[in-house]
């Protein structure tokens, strides 16, 4: 089976207070800025390789391509996924501030027509434009179903019908399709029995791991050896154009930081009420 | 850098000469090289990250478990050393430091485990190793099927490492091996033991060979785990060596030459223990902030305070310094230099002893909860006492910086010497070494004519901190030269005034990094960019002007006489003789 995951470099989440907004508020700068892979993205790559390996033995029996929209610097990014498990990565060249979920679901769907995938697996959102739409749009341009928020994906005898289980709040939604399909995940696909494929022995079980696997420093020398090809959005024939534009950004407020702290819940729900005024 | 790589920085410095080129430009990474150790920094979150709980466990416990210890095989944590061809990462110095750095943030005994490996118990082999046994043994090694451990302390010998009683005796194509080994890193699960024992005849001191003793073999036994004060999840055990018959091809370099194996093996080792220093002094500076910012007392953050600025400030300036200090060695060793030993002994006591001040301060920052099991600070300060005892005391590693360093200007001295009793004999020689060694005194004196008695290419921002270099330097030389002409062979034994030397040896040699790194930061940021390690480099150069300026004013005045008979009467009496009853 092959896979193909799209995936972003995005600021550490974790360091958000370094996120600046250019003085005129047309644009966040990234001077200074940690980067990491998206989380969501991450649990993509993850549900990915469980898909394409045998994981009681460690082994490959798949193949999954990374694929990243965005500057250069994003091979480091694409290094991370290799050295996690992928076999190759693509990088579409582009300037952060000429794409949008548009741009980029045109440019993974002219990836995706060059490489025929199996599946394409991808996070349902990345935590710095937070669109929630490129899953969807790809799907579209592609002709191909889409399942969103998957949460356990198992495949068939034959490794083309895939039995999933969407994550929804209102419950489980069960849903069976046949590939080539355009799948989204969510948190829960990082359960140590969320992915069955007919190789991993079905009573195995993934360690719990927040935010998937891990690479190891076997996987980061092999990373380095591992392809990545360079690709533009004109030289793949894209000729989408942005959307969605900004008009200003801000950032939010800063918060007191001040606790309070209450003795019963009446007293919780009457400050709620009268000082955060949020009831 | 200088073409002969058999200058010594520090060597040279005794003689008056400061040799800049060996420690300009800063060391750096190859940027490829600098991915790799990110991604190794990111990949180490994930193994060790989630680990908090279970290392604080363990450390109650006194032992990881082995499953863990498979864990790190899998990860890929004992071949960081060893060449791609044999399976490791083939890591550098200086990136084999900064991993080690990155593991010390989780976790002490880790790092030991792990340093015990790579930094010392396999050295031997890669330094000294035939490719046969490279060829047998690295594979495993790299995986961690072999774990290693370095066996050279006894029972009866520990800093006199020379005083060895366990014994190799050559019998057909075998050695046979016997003797104890006491406080072995690793010693529980190695199964590839570098091992030192006495080759040579009993009055033979100090001819000893190493060995590559595979656990194995029969007569090879361990203790049980050791029950100590810190690092307490890695394993320290005793090794029994009872009559092993140690196969011939397993010999270590040359027989006879096994000290020397020894200390090469300990001073390439030495970034290790130093990486993972300042990765403690990261981690803690790090939880001191944190702590600073949050707790509140009189209404505001203690990190408003002015007491607690000084220790978070300080904290901040011995970590630059350590980490110049242990970057510098390791880059010294990557770019192939000889002769790093007394440098490479400086940053391990520089480094230790910084890291012990700084988890001292931020237990003090962290006030009562500092003291208590729940929080992290008293365990990583129970972990880092023993970095100041193992692989060389800081004691000893500061008579052997002194007496090596001296080195050179004591052969001249000598040289001197024997001029001066042959003097009759063959004039026009004397007269030259004579007239050499008056005009470097005369220069020395007067700081005339000394070609290498400045620093050229450091930025004009650091040239107050420069100019105070030189003029230690300059004292340095005279005053090395003076104390070698008083004592002369007897400096061995007149360990008050080595260390003295030896401490202003430590700090000209970190406030030579200090600069260089701060140079090397002007370079590449400006000096705008640089303020922050400029006022770093400014504070250092104070702190340590202020040390050896009392240093150097003790050499001549001062109560080493009356100290050591104080030290005479408490050995007499057995116990402190006054009371107040």
């Amino acid at each position: 089976m092959k896979i193909l995951v799209p995936i972003k470099r995005v600021a550490d989440p974790d360091n958000a207070n370094k996120v600046k907004v250019s003085a005129d508020g047309t644009q966040v700068t990234t001077e200074g800025l940690e980067w990491k892979m998206n989380p969501f993205d991450e649990w993509a790559l993850e549900a990915a390789l469980r898909l394409t390996e045998d994981g009681a033995a460690k082994s490959r029996v798949g193949e999954v391509v990374l694929v990243s929209v965005g500057p250069k610097e994003a091979v480091a990014t694409v290094r991370e996924g290799l050295a996690k498990g992928a076999e190759r990565g693509v990088i579409v060249e582009g300037n952060d501030n000429d794409l949008d979920s548009n741009v980029i679901a045109a440019a993974l769907a002219a990836v995706a027509k060059k490489e025929s995938p199996d599946l394409i697996v991808m996070g349902k959102q990345t935590v710095d434009g937070d669109s929630n739409v490129a899953g969807t749009v790809l799907a579209d341009k592609l002709g191909w179903p889409i399942i969103n928020y998957a949460m356990r994906i198992e495949t068939s005898d034959d490794g083309k019908t895939f039995a999933i289980k969407r994550d929804l709040d209102v419950g489980v939604a069960s849903v069976k399709v046949t590939g080539p399909v355009v799948i989204t995940v969510s948190d829960s696909i990082l359960h140590p029995e969320s992915v069955k494929n007919g190789v991993t022995p079905a009573d195995f079980k993934y360690p719990e791991a927040e935010g998937g696997r891990y690479a190891s420093l076997k996987g980061i020398m092999q990373a380095k050896k591992k392809p990545i090809a360079e690709q533009t959005l004109s030289g793949l024939g894209v000729d989408a154009k942005r959307t969605v534009t900004y008009k200003k950004f801000e950032l939010p407020p800063a918060r007191s930081g001040q606790t309070t702290f209450v003795e019963s819940v009446e007293e919780l729900v009457e400050k709620l009420r009268t000082e955060a005024k949020v009831l | 850098m200088v073409e002969d790589k058999t200058t010594s920085f520090m060597r040279s410095l005794c003689m008056g000469e400061i040799e800049e080129d060996v420690l300009l430009p800063f060391p750096q990474m190859a940027e490829s090289e600098q991915e790799t150790l990110r991604d190794i920094a990111s990949a180490l979150s994930g193994l060790l990250g989630p680990r908090e709980e279970d290392f604080r466990a363990w450390d109650r416990e006194g032992e990881m478990p082995s499953d863990f210890i498979d864990e790190l095989k899998e990860f890929g944590l004992f071949g960081l050393v060893i060449g791609e061809a044999f399976g490791g990462m083939g890591l550098g110095n200086m990136a084999y430091s900064r991993t080690l750095q990155e593991i010390a943030r989780y976790d002490a005994s880790v790092a030991v485990t792990v340093g015990a490996h790579s930094s010392i118990g396999m050295k031997g082999l890669l330094l000294y190793g035939t490719d046969e046994q490279k060829k047998r043994f690295l594979p495993e090694l790299a995986t961690g099927e072999r774990v290693a451990a370095f066996c050279l302390t006894e029972p009866g010998s520990g800093s006199d490492a020379a005083s060895i009683t366990t014994t190799a005796v050559r019998d057909g194509d075998h050695w046979v091996l016997n003797g104890n080994k006491l406080w072995i890193t690793n010693g529980g699960f190695a199964r590839f033991f570098t091992v030192f024992a006495k080759t040579g005849d009993a009055e033979q001191r100090g001819h000893m060979s190493a060995f590559i003793v595979p656990r194995e073999l029969e007569g090879v036994s361990t203790s049980a785990h050791e029950d100590k004060m810190g690092i307490r999840a890695s394993s320290t055990t005793m090794v029994h060596f009872d009559d092993v018959r140690v196969p011939a091809e397993n010999l270590l370099g040359e027989e006879g030459k096994g000290f020397k194996v020894a200390m090469h093996i300990l001073n390439s080792g030495r970034t290790g223990l130093g990486g993972g220093s300042v990765g403690a002094m990261k981690k803690l500076i790090q939880l001191s902030t944190k702590q600073a910012t949050e707790r509140k007392q009189f209404g505001k953050p203690i990190a408003e305070y002015g007491l607690i600025k000084q220790k978070v400030g300080h904290m901040v300036v011995e970590c630059y310094a350590a980490e110049a200090a242990v970057s510098m060695v390791a880059g010294l060793v990557d770019a192939g230099y000889e002769e790093y030993a007394v440098e490479a002994a400086i940053s391990k006591v520089f480094t230790t002893e910084a890291l012990w001040r700084t988890a001292d301060e931020a237990l003090q920052v962290a006030g009562g909860n500092g003291f208590m099991r729940e929080f992290p600070y008293e365990r990583v300060l129970r972990d880092c006492r023993i970095n100041r005892i193992f692989e060389g005391t800081n004691d000893i590693l500061r008579l052997f910086v002194a007496l090596t360093a001296m080195n050179d200007v004591a052969s001249q001295l000598k040289e001197l010497s024997s001029t001066m009793k042959g003097l009759l004999n063959d004039p026009i020689k004397g007269f030259g070494v004579l007239s050499n060694y008056a005009m470097k005194h005369a220069s020395l004196q007067t700081n005339l004519g000394r070609p290498k008695g400045r620093f050229t290419k450091l930025h004009p921002a650091l040239s107050e901190e420069a100019e105070g270099f030189e003029t230690a330097t300059r004292q340095l030389a005279l005053a090395v030269d003076r104390v070698l002409r008083k004592h002369g062979k007897n400096i061995i034994g007149k360990q008050f005034a080595s260390r003295r030397l030896a401490d202003i040896m430590i700090d000209l040699f970190v406030l030579a990094c200090v600069l260089s790194r701060a140079h090397a930061s002007i370079e590449a940021n400006g000096e705008e960019g640089a303020m922050r390690e400029i006022q770093i480099a400014h504070v250092f150069a104070g702190q340590a002007r202020g040390r050896i300026r009392r240093n150097f004013r003790k050499i001549d005045n001062n109560d080493d006489e009356l100290i050591k008979a104080l030290a005479d009467g408490a050995f007499e009496d057995g116990k402190f003789a006054w009371d107040t009853i």
